[in-house]
């Protein structure tokens, strides 16, 4: 119990903080663009590292970096589906129609999963290599690749929104979609666009995360409530707000169980997210200015 | 026969389950993703409380007035929120609830659960037998549905479909929404709370893993494929979805199939909330007035 102790927890936070932040981008991306919260975008974290736990096992076999394109490609492929399947005919429906049918894919996804590989958790079983010293903590090579590759996406995202054409028109989408319509905007590409980068947002931060832990059927769910707190920290639909917010909750989980029992580890995001909501409830309730 | 009896008594708990997560999500337009919190917290109380040798008479108030403080507990900050995230707020507490469950060992017996949990009692009958309880929950869910229908044709369930279909015309009309809907919820967890106590005095024996996010799916498909807003949708569902899910139970499959049938049977459960959704959102019995694909 020295300094590096609270240092190597400090690490720790930031480590879950970046898978977070993944996640809570990409949620708060679809929000942004299509106005309701996708409870299924826990489905597209697992499945995302799932498909690699697919490609890499018979009859595919392929080595690690082989098989997470094409394993990135499928998740976004899920999500162009579930669009398409689902969300694009019920458009125009009200909310509750929307959230129930987010929510059945949800189920029907997870448990299709559990169908498959059972409900037991899974590694991908690699050797696992011994910690690199790091100023006296230690980080093993997933947990290099967490800070490598989510600061990478940011970067992505970053040049994507405020760069390209792409992104001001996903920009425009999600300040108006029927204004961004008749401007000319093809609202249609940079909604299935949207859904393709959430859905490889998701499943780059499901694999990090399974190649750090593990996989396992419920490991969406257990995060999308995490990513959700994100997002609400960072004000909804605010791109760097879910990273903060992702980061935030990453480091208030790992200092909460020094103080309180790991059993409650998974609440801590829940209760931040009530003490946010009674500290600013009608910032969020008014966020939506239709 | 018993197997007849038993499959009544479950679809009488669930037809109750069901009924008041209907006033939330049919009649004020609540999306509660953690229902089931308060049919745990009804079911434990009433267990814990009987377990200690109190009598039924009063474990069961003391488990609705439970259910229903919870319900204003979390609604006071939760339905600040608009709809998505009091979906997700609500989700996150059914979840809380049950790692309460798991982690308070002293009072709950953690994983472990409670066993024993003694048939109720009142003014000296005992509830002991299969007949005996069908008579209990039937009672209960008559008296449920007479309160409910009761509320939902009054007034004041004409205000909580205004707050449900237009909040800011029903504001404009002097209506308090808010008040409305945290009303609503505590209703609706009220009776949440009455058929897990039904449950919980039912099956004997209650441990955390039965309080899960599936059987808020269950009892969220019951309402939306019977019809969300109707008064007779939820029975029809129960009715529907409970011998269903009974007799898939009673199929003689080999065992290496029925690890796989839990799954299957949850796969069923989600396509046909989405198919529901996309096809016919308004259920088998359909709210009068009601659009397609509104």
């Amino acid at each position: 119990m020295d300094l590096t102790y609270y240092f190597q927890t400090l690490l720790n936070g930031i480590l879950a903080g970046c898978v977070y932040a993944l996640f809570a981008m990409g949620l708060t991306l679809i929000y942004g663009v299509l106005n309701f919260v996708n409870f299924a975008h826990g489905e597209l974290i697992m499945w995302g590292a799932y498909f690699l736990l697919l490609l890499m096992g018979e009859p595919f076999g392929l080595s690690l970096p082989a098989a997470i394109p094409p394993a990135l490609a499928l998740t976004g492929g899920l999500g162009l589906a579930m669009d398409t399947v689902v969300f694009r005919p019920i458009r125009r429906a009200n909310r509750l129609t929307l959230l129930i049918a987010a929510m059945g894919l949800s189920v029907l996804l997870r448990n299709a999963a559990q169908f498959f590989w059972g409900a037991e958790v899974r590694t991908y079983g690699l050797e696992i290599m011994p910690g690199t010293p790091f100023f006296g903590v230690y980080l093993t090579m997933p947990q290099f690749a967490i800070v490598i590759v989510t600061v990478l996406c940011v970067a992505g995202v970053y040049l994507l929104f405020f760069k390209s054409r792409l992104g001001k028109s996903m920009r425009a989408l999600s300040d108006n979609l029927d204004l961004a319509r008749i401007s000319g905007i093809d609202t249609k590409r940079a909604i299935l666009a949207a859904w393709v980068i959430s859905a490889v947002l998701a499943a780059i931060g499901g694999i990090l995360l399974a190649l750090d832990t593990n996989l396992s059927p419920e490991m969406g769910i257990i995060n999308l409530i995490k990513a959700f707190a994100a997002t609400l920290i960072g004000g909804v639909g605010n791109l760097w707000g879910a990273l903060l917010g992702g980061l935030l909750i990453g480091l208030a989980e790992n200092i909460g169980v020094l103080f309180i029992s790991p059993g409650y580890k998974d609440a801590i995001a829940f209760v931040i997210m009530v003490l946010i909501l009674l500290a600013r409830p009608y910032v969020i309730a008014g966020e939506r200015s239709d | 026969m018993d197997l007849l009896l038993h499959l009544l008594v479950v679809i009488a708990i669930y037809a109750v389950f069901a009924l008041s997560l209907n006033v939330e999500v049919g009649y004020t337009g609540l999306f509660n993703f953690g229902h089931v919190a308060f049919f745990a917290v009804g079911a434990y109380t009433s267990a814990l409380l009987t377990l200690a040798g109190t009598p039924f008479l009063w474990s069961l108030p003391a488990a609705l007035a439970a259910a229903g403080l919870c319900g204003f507990l979390l609604g006071i900050p939760a339905l600040k929120l608009q709809g998505d995230y009091f979906g997700i707020a609500t989700l996150g507490f059914g979840e809380i609830l049950r790692m309460i469950f798991i982690n308070e060992v002293w009072l709950t017996k953690g994983p472990m659960g409670l066993p024993g949990i003694p048939r109720p009692e009142l003014f000296g009958f005992v509830f002991d037998t299969l007949p005996r309880y069908l008579a209990l929950s039937a009672a209960a869910t008559l008296a449920t549905f007479a309160i409910l229908a009761f509320v939902v044709l009054s007034p004041f369930g004409r205000a909580l479909r205004a707050v449900r279909d237009d909040e800011t015309a029903a504001e404009i009309l002097g209506k308090n929404a808010y008040a409305f809907k945290i009303k609503s919820f505590v209703l609706g967890s009220v009776f949440a709370g009455l058929a897990g106590v039904l449950w919980a005095h039912y099956v004997t024996f209650i441990s955390p893993g039965d309080f899960t996010l599936t059987e808020t799916i269950l009892v969220l498909l019951i309402v939306v494929m019977g019809g969300k807003g109707t008064l007779w949708g939820p029975l029809v569902g129960a009715v529907t979805l409970i011998v269903f899910q009974e007799s898939v139970r009673y199929l003689r499959l080999p065992p290496e199939w029925t690890r796989l049938l839990g799954p299957l049977q949850q796969m069923v459960f989600g396509l046909l909330l989405v198919a529901l959704m996309v096809f016919r959102p308004g259920g088998i019995v359909r709210e009068k007035g009601e659009r397609r694909g509104d």
